[in-house]
Formats: structure tokens, C-alpha cells, sequence
């Protein structure tokens, strides 16, 4: 019997595969269904997929800084070219990069060492859960004034701190220091955004069953190799996400280093975002700025393809009708 | 109530059939079971009869309405869910209303069907309670309420009881029996337990990969399975299925084991063994058909025994006979045990014989 | 061993937890580092002027004062008078575009988690992509567009804008929620004679409330937060919303130092209320569909 029983029978049914279905006529069935999303993309074409449009276009001429948009003049590939050419674009490439890792990495173990310790019940764990969140939902603006306060060269409270803790002789000139002034920003990042990583994480270890976890203490597994073998694998799913955002996030970082530093200072605090900002609005040069807003872009919709990826797995599998 | 036609029912997901040509026939007031494994197909059809998922071809007709392509809404239908699917955030009384409310029914007559209803299934002391604050038996309950409160042509059921203990498995049975035979309601009930559709069901549809195997009255499917599938499917020990070869001997038809034995046939046996395209015979007999000796038996084949399972009235005993499987049942006086060598008689007028290639069941004719 | 009693059982001392205490100073050390600026922002907006330019500085206030704040809600003063209305115009901005994101965001939601029509993979695709794209590539093109159709300097011109943010996020959060809402209460509702419109509308609309709320609540503090659309858009001092206006307190050589942290307190003051009070739903939000239980 090695066939399963039944599944041979009635050899009289012709075993065709079924006609597939034309799409017009498939587009044509679930004509009702569209109706649903229709408000969704109408105002998703204007105000996403004709900008993303225009900004290609715009990377192409060489534009006036009046924005008089008939007077712009085709140029092909020049403002590419001219950025890649451009010392002051990898300087400030490098610069995003240090950004953008050093930020994600230190919010997401901070955010896991939060979230591993908020795990156990314990009075006054949500109060904790709480204020640890609120840097995450101030806006900003709000921090990065509060944070350029605490960095005042003169009066800033962490330099003068640093002096009374006999750290160091004078106070620290944090953001006015070529050398200082993106490691400074930096750590305003991370104090904005571990608590996002730790309410993602948070919510992880609820998935971590707790069978597993007694049934490796029971194997003999210590605290770290309870973690390691079985807490850790049950989050790398929300982990690969989390990282995903949080890097989208950084990499996508304005306002910070715009604030407090307006990229300065000698563009040592520069990203590509503040970059591109300084190219279009405040130089005026639009195809510049829009050439480098599609190489973001494209970047963008790298780390895009992934994080719907990681979003998505298990999705096609729920039924419908 | 009214009567529901299957005709040449196909439901395809790409290039894979769910549903394949399934034909048949419920009567006015009649209980069908569909029953098969899961994927099978059997909560597919009774989607398809509900209307929720579109058909790719055949007819369903309810009553004298071809309802192909008509909303779940036009069907006259109701329909209990395996997870109930009460309205959570609704009270037991709105959830019973609410079909009427659909039907724009004036509210005094809304209110006096509901309780009616409630009053048929005792539980008009829970109406003002939401589903959550309910045990699962209740839950149960309200689902058939709902169902009922709108006296449609057909009731469709997708395992109703699947969710339930044992205990109120059993009692709940009974319920829906006793509903279906003081209300005459057609019902098509859905369910992957055997047990189920033997002990409710007028009729049982026993289905496998997409295909109706069987369908018939379980009494009818018991005793004379369509295939080797419904013969190991329906009945609980299932019935035992010997792959062995036709042969002759002195001029008798015989079945005969690689072990070495042969088994002789009766005329009528013969003559079925006969009808097989080859050589290859499969021999099926159920648990209580099986006679089993202690020393060497005329007609009585060599097995052993594997293990042995008291129930308290019956004893169960596995045996291996030619290779597979054999089950086998004992009052509790027998004394056996595990490695015993025993002999088993075949009840010559009990055995099937299936067709080793086609799997179909054998016939003399 | 059948002969002792408890008495003579070595009794298992209770061993110190290293990863407890490490796990204790960690987090010690994360809330001073969360609270301290929080606290020195609030300390500062009680200070005068003079007392918050000192060095050393006063680790708490001599003289503390609430001037910094009855000024700022003051609508006699100039500087009460705009950030009450910065305050207004962010109200209305965030509220209006939350509005709008949610009602247009509920039916696609809907039709993405239950319906599978051709293209609804590749939509799906595009709206979640848009998450993934900073505002600066939707800046100069949206800023031509907002010119084109005269939008320029009006609140119009950003409850626009944060659509384009506002609603792929309100899409992709609802159809999470909408995604836990068992299919069956549909089938049953259809069966129940309710059209699929119907069922949706009596039956999943009441189910997804609390998704709903968590969404909007999500989509209000992005907008109340959003800078760089407000910043570059609006160049009118009465137009302006508080993270730009709240600027104004700000030049380069006397800045009023307990006046920005006194208004950057106030214009926190909204989204932190609204999240501790709905801190639930706005967690469940944040982490649905990245998490599958």
C-alpha cells in the first residue's frame, strides 16, 4: 500500500489541472473589493507616488533656485555625477554610517537589557515601563532643545557635573567640537529611541513559552543558557524587525542633528538627510538635492524589500474569501 | 425546510482541486454527515453550500432555487461554527436577534422568536449575559439558538462539537439528534469524527482528497465500504487490511501470504477475487469478525501477537499477520499475551476483498 | 533517608542572583539616564533667567518660578499670545489629519486583511514602503505641489502632507488588528443575512474600536511631533506649529533659556498625557504585527 488510500479512485474523473482564471476577468470579480482601497490610493498617488515621480524627474535638469520650474534644463546624469565627485558626499556618507550603526546598535542592546530586566513582575514595573518610554513620544524638537541646554558649553548641567565629579578639570565643549560633536548627537538618538527597541523586545519575550524555559532549567541550563538557547532564537523574528526600523529611523534622522548643530559645526555632524536638506532649501539646488534624495531612495527601497519581508512572513497563509 | 442538490461541485485554489465533481442528493429533513480527514474537502463544500467561498463549477440547488451565485444572505441558511463565532461584544439575547434584525422583523416579534427560541433550549436565564461570561457547553448553545430562531431552509454545521470535552461531546450528541428529529430539519453537518456521523447522521458522505468516496446510510457504509479508504476510515477499531495475492490451489481459489500459507475462499469470495485486475488482493475484516485460536485451527491462519489492550467488557488485541496489522476482539475471559503465537479464522460470509491496484472493493457480479 | 525529618534537611540557602542585581543597577542607571534630562528640563523652566546662566548652576532653583509658565498661557503677552496659537494651530493640524488617516486607512485595512483581489500584494507592498521613506524625498516635490495648487503657507498643505506618513502606518496598524478578528464572525454575520458591508460595519467596526483609538492616538503624536514638513512649508508667523514656533524663543545671542524649556514642557505635555492614559493601547500599536503570537 504505498499509495495513501483513496487518493487513486475514481480514475474515470478526468486529472486535469483547472483553467486558470484571466486576470481581467479575476480584476473583474473582485471589482467590489477595490472600492475599499480607492480613497487609500488616490491619496496615496498624490502625495506619494507623484512626488517620488517628480523627484526623479527633478534629478535629471539643472533647476533654477527660483523654482521658475520651465526655465530647468536637462542635464542626464550631471548632478549625479557631481555628488559622487564630491569629497564633502563621502565625508558625509561616512559620517551617516557611523550614525546610523552606532545609534541602532547601542538603542537595541540597551532596549534588550531594559526589556530583559522588565520581564519579571515586580511593584512598580509598569511606572518603570512608562517613564522609560517617554523620551520615545516627546517630540524630537523637545529633545533635541533639552539636550543642547544639558551640552551648553557654558552652563550645560552634564559638563558642569563631569567638573564636580572631578572628571574632568573644565567643562567639556561638547557640540562645538569637531571631535565631539556626532558622538554627543548620537547619544541623544539613543536616549530618543531605546525604549522603542525595548517595547518591541517587551513584547517578544511574551512569546517565549514558559514550558520551554522550565523544561531547559530542568535540562540543567543556567540563567545565560536558558537566554541563550531558548529566549534569544524565540526573538529573532521581533529582533530582525526592530533592528530594520531602528535603522530605517537613523538613517532617516533629521531633526536632531538639525537642531542642535545644523550639521556644524565644519559639516562635522552632517547626514545625508541634513545634507540633502542643505542642498535644496538652503542652496537652492534642487536637481542637486533631488539626485541625492533617489540615491537615498534607492537605499531606501533595499532595506525596504527586507523589512516587508520580516513584516509579511505568514501573511499569505491566512485565509480569505 | 427543503431539499439540497449537489451536481458536479468543483472548487479549485490555483491548480489544486479542493472539491472534485462531488454529486449528491439531501432529502427534506434528512441529517448528512460529511465526514474525511482534515483537508479533505468537507469544510470546503459546506462553504461552498453557505455561500462564503465562490464555486468554480457545478450547481448547488436548495429547495428549487439554483443559489450559484446568490449572497450567504439569500440562501435561507444558518449556519453553527466550529469556534461558535458569537458576537463578541453583543449580548446572548442581541446575538439570537440578530439574524432577525437582518430581516428588518418588526421588534415584538424579534423579541417573541428569541425567546421562543431560548425557552426550546433552556437557557433564557443567560440572555442578558455577554458570550464571554459562558462555558463552552453554553456557548454551544447560543450558536444553535441563533441557528435555530430563524427557521431556515437548511441548517450547516462545521464540527460543532469539536470544541467541546468529551463528556459534553457526548450529551451535546444527543442534543442535536433530539433538535434534529423534533424540529425535521435538513442539516449537513461537518466533522473529521467517524463516531459522530455514525451515531447522528441518516446518511454519512465520506470524503478524501477532494473526492466523495461513499455515500450512503452509515448501517449501509459499515457494512459494505465502496473502498479501502472508507473500510480503514469508518469504524473504530479500525478494520483491519491484509495485502495478500491470489493463487490456486488443487484448483480453489486461495489467498496466499509471502508467510507461506494460503487462505482458502468461499465460492462468492472466489468469484470477487476473480473480478480483480491482477493478482493482488487486499483482505479486510473487521475486529468482531475475527476468530482467534490458541493452538492450530483447519482454515486458521498463523499470527502473533503484538499487544493486548483490556477495555473491561472487551479485550483488544494487535496481531501481525503476512506483515500488517491485525485487529482483534476478545472477551475478557481469553488469557492472551504478547508474543503468543495464534491462529485466526476469517468469518468467510464478513471478509471484504479489495482490489490491490484500484483499491475499489471487490464484488461478485 | 526515610528517617529524617525537616529538622535535619540541610536547608538550600537562598543563593545571591547575580543576573537579578546586575539586571537592578542596569536598569537604575537607564531611568536616571531617561529622567535626568526630563528633571533638569523641569527644573530649569522654574528658574529665572539670571539663575539658569550660572556656573556653577543651581542644582535646584534658589528662587523657583512659575513666571516661565503663566507668560507662555498669558494672552495679554505677545509671547502668550503666540504659543497659545502655535498651540492651536498644532491641535488642529494633528487632529484634522488623524481624522482623515483613520476614516480613509479603516476600509483598506479591512480589504487587505480579508479580501484577496489581484494587485493587493503589490499595493500592500507600496504602502508599507512608504514607511521606509525619510520626508526629505517627498520635501521639494511636495513643495512645488503646494505651491502649484495654492496650499502654500496653509494648514492645509500639511494635513496633506502627513497623510503620506500618517496613513500607511494607520493602514498597516489597523490591518493587524483587523488580522485577529476571527473570519468566522463575518461568515456568520453573512449567513445572519447582514451583506458584507453590513457585517463589517455591525460587526468587525465595534470589534476593532480599541485598534482604532490605538491607531489615531499613533498618528496624533507623529503629527503633533512632525517638524521638518512645518518648518519648510509655513514661513507666516501666525501659521506656524509649536516645534517650529517654539523657535522663537530661541537666538543665537540671548537665548531665554527657562522660557524654550518652560514651552518645550507644555507642547511635551499632550502626547506624554495622552500616552500614559492610553499607554495600552498605544504599546498594542506599536508592536502589533511585529510580534506573532
Amino acid at each position: 500500500m504505498g499509495t495513501v488510500p483513496g487518493q487513486a479512485i475514481f480514475t474515470d474523473v478526468p486529472v486535469v489541472p483547472p483553467k486558470r482564471v484571466g486576470l481581467m476577468r479575476k480584476v473583474y470579480r473582485s471589482r467590489a473589493d477595490y472600492l475599499y482601497v480607492l480613497p487609500a490610493i488616490v491619496v496615496m498617488l498624490i502625495v506619494i507616488a507623484y512626488p517620488v515621480y517628480y523627484t526623479i524627474e527633478l534629478s535629471f535638469f539643472k533647476t533654477p533656485a527660483s523654482l521658475q520650474l520651465k526655465d530647468k534644463v536637462f542635464i542626464g546624469l550631471d548632478n549625479y555625477a557631481y555628488l559622487l565627485q564630491l569629497p564633502a558626499f563621502w565625508k558625509v556618507t561616512v559620517q551617516t554610517l557611523i550614525w546610523t550603526v552606532s545609534s541602532t546598535l547601542f538603542a537595541f542592546v540597551l532596549g534588550l537589557g531594559c526589556a530583559l530586566a522588565l520581564h519579571r513582575e515586580f511593584v512598580g514595573r509598569g511606572i518603570l515601563r512608562a517613564l522609560l518610554l517617554i523620551p520615545w513620544v516627546v517630540s524630537a524638537v523637545a529633545a533635541s532643545y533639552v539636550w543642547k541646554w544639558l551640552y551648553h558649553s557654558d552652563f550645560g548641567a552634564i559638563g558642569a557635573l563631569a567638573v564636580q565629579l572631578g572628571l574632568t578639570s573644565e567643562p567639556i565643549n561638547f557640540v562645538d567640537n569637531v571631535q565631539t560633536a556626532l558622538p554627543s548627537l548620537i547619544v541623544v538618538n539613543i536616549w530618543k529611541e531605546f525604549s522603542f527597541a525595548m517595547i518591541m523586545l517587551m513584547a517578544g519575550l511574551q512569546t517565549v513559552p514558559d514550558q520551554l524555559l522550565r523544561a531547559a532549567q530542568v535540562d540543567g541550563a543556567n540563567a545565560w543558557q536558558r537566554f541563550w538557547h531558548v529566549t534569544f532564537p524565540h526573538l529573532s523574528g521581533v529582533s530582525m524587525v526592530t533592528v530594520l526600523l531602528l535603522t530605517v529611523q537613523n538613517f532617516n534622522s533629521f531633526i536632531i542633528p538639525f537642531i542642535m548643530t545644523g550639521g556644524g559645526p565644519v559639516g562635522s555632524t552632517h547626514i545625508w538627510i541634513t545634507h540633502i536638506y542643505e542642498f535644496a532649501f538652503q542652496r537652492q539646488q534642487w536637481g542637486r538635492g533631488s539626485a541625492y534624495a533617489v540615491l537615498l531612495f534607492l537605499i531606501m527601497v533595499l532595506l525596504g524589500y527586507f523589512y516587508v519581508r520580516a513584516l509579511t512572513r505568514g501573511d499569505s497563509s491566512r485565509a480569505g474569501s | 425546510m427543503a431539499q439540497v442538490v449537489l451536481k458536479d461541485l468543483v472548487k479549485t485554489y490555483g491548480t489544486v482541486y479542493a472539491v472534485n465533481n462531488v454529486s449528491l442528493t439531501v432529502n427534506d429533513g434528512e441529517f448528512v454527515a460529511l465526514v474525511g480527514p482534515s483537508g479533505c474537502g468537507k469544510t470546503t463544500t459546506l462553504n461552498l453550500v453557505a455561500g462564503l467561498i465562490p464555486i468554480t463549477s457545478g450547481d448547488i440547488v436548495i429547495g428549487e432555487r439554483v443559489v450559484n451565485d446568490l449572497d450567504p444572505k439569500d440562501r435561507d441558511i444558518a449556519m453553527v461554527f466550529q469556534n461558535y463565532a458569537l458576537y463578541p461584544n453583543k449580548s446572548v439575547f442581541k446575538n439570537l436577534a440578530f439574524p432577525l434584525e437582518m430581516r428588518r422583523l418588526p421588534k415584538a416579534e424579534i423579541e417573541q422568536k428569541v425567546m421562543a427560541a431560548a425557552k426550546v433550549l433552556d437557557m433564557t436565564h443567560l440572555l442578558q449575559r455577554k458570550p464571554r461570561e459562558l462555558s463552552g457547553g453554553q456557548q454551544q448553545r447560543v450558536a444553535l439558538g441563533r441557528a435555530l430562531v430563524r427557521d431556515p431552509a437548511v441548517f450547516l454545521m462545521d464540527e460543532p462539537l469539536s470544541n467541546l470535552d468529551a463528556k459534553l461531546r457526548v450529551q451535546m450528541r444527543s442534543e442535536i439528534k433530539r433538535f434534529h428529529q423534533d424540529l425535521k430539519a435538513t442539516i449537513i453537518y461537518v466533522t473529521h469524527d467517524q463516531l459522530e456521523a455514525v451515531t447522528m447522521a441518516d446518511k454519512m458522505a465520506v470524503m478524501n482528497g477532494g473526492y466523495l468516496q461513499q455515500y450512503d446510510s452509515p448501517a449501509e457504509v459499515f457494512a459494505n465500504p465502496a473502498n479501502m479508504f472508507v473500510a480503514s476510515f469508518v469504524g473504530s477499531p479500525a478494520m483491519s487490511l491484509i495485502p495478500l495475492e491470489a493463487a490456486t490451489n488443487d484448483g480453489n481459489v486461495v489467498l496466499h501470504s509471502s508467510e507461506g500459507w494460503n487462505l482458502p475462499l468461499s465460492a462468492a469470495n472466489a468469484r470477487k477475487a476473480n473480478n480483480a485486475k491482477s493478482k493482488k488482493i487486499v483482505l479486510g475484516a473487521r475486529h468482531s469478525t475475527i476468530k482467534l485460536h490458541k493452538s492450530a485451527a483447519p482454515g486458521a491462519v498463523p499470527a502473533k501477537v503484538y499487544t493486548v489492550e483490556p477495555t473491561g467488557d472487551v479485550t483488544f488485541v494487535q496481531a501481525f499477520l503476512s506483515g500488517s496489522v491485525v485487529n482483534i476482539s476478545l472477551p475478557p475471559s481469553v488469557p492472551v499475551s504478547s508474543d503468543e503465537q495464534v491462529w485466526l479464522e476469517f468469518d468467510q460470509d464478513r471478509i471484504h476483498l479489495f482490489d490491490g491496484e484500484t483499491e475499489m472493493a471487490l464484488h461478485a457480479s | 533517608m526515610s528517617t529524617m525529618t525537616a529538622g535535619d534537611r540541610p536547608v538550600a540557602r537562598r543563593k545571591f542572583d547575580g543576573w537579578r542585581w546586575s539586571g537592578r543597577v542596569f536598569l537604575a542607571f537607564m531611568l536616571f539616564f531617561t529622567v535626568m534630562p526630563m528633571a533638569w528640563m523641569l527644573i530649569t523652566s522654574l528658574k529665572t533667567g539670571f539663575a539658569a546662566m550660572q556656573y556653577p548652576p543651581q542644582w535646584w532653583p534658589a528662587e523657583p518660578t512659575l513666571d516661565n509658565y503663566t507668560r507662555l498661557v498669558d494672552p495679554r503677552s505677545k509671547v502668550g499670545q503666540d504659543f497659545l496659537r502655535y498651540f492651536w494651530n498644532s491641535m488642529f493640524v494633528s487632529t484634522v489629519s488623524t481624522v482623515l488617516a483613520v476614516v480613509v486607512a479603516v476600509p483598506a485595512a479591512y480589504a487587505f486583511s480579508r479580501f484577496r483581489f489581484p494587485g493587493r500584494n503589490f499595493l500592500f507592498f507600496a504602502v508599507l514602503m512608504r514607511n521606509m521613506f525619510p520626508a526629505v524625498i517627498f520635501l521639494v516635490p511636495l513643495f512645488i505641489l503646494m505651491r502649484l495648487l495654492g496650499l502654500a503657507n496653509t494648514h492645509g498643505s500639511l494635513v496633506i502632507t502627513y497623510l503620506t506618513f500618517g496613513l500607511p502606518l494607520a493602514i498597516w496598524l489597523l490591518k493587524g488588528f483587523y488580522d485577529n478578528i476571527p473570519i468566522q464572525l463575518e461568515q456568520a454575520a453573512r449567513i445572519d443575512g447582514a451583506t458584507r458591508f453590513q457585517a463589517f460595519f455591525f460587526i468587525v467596526m465595534p470589534l476593532s474600536t480599541p485598534g482604532i483609538i490605538a491607531t489615531a492616538i499613533y498618528s496624533f503624536i507623529g503629527a503633533w511631533n512632525e517638524y521638518i514638513y512645518a518648518y519648510t512649508f509655513l514661513t507666516k508667523h501666525e501659521q506656524l506649529t509649536l516645534p517650529v514656533g517654539i523657535q522663537r524663543f530661541f537666538s543665537e545671542n540671548a537665548t531665554d533659556w527657562p522660557g524654550l524649556m518652560a514651552a518645550t514642557f507644555m507642547m511635551s505635555v499632550p502626547v506624554v498625557v495622552l500616552f500614559l492614559v492610553l499607554q495600552k493601547y498605544f504599546v498594542r500599536a506599536l508592536t502589533e504585527g511585529a510580534v506573532k503570537h
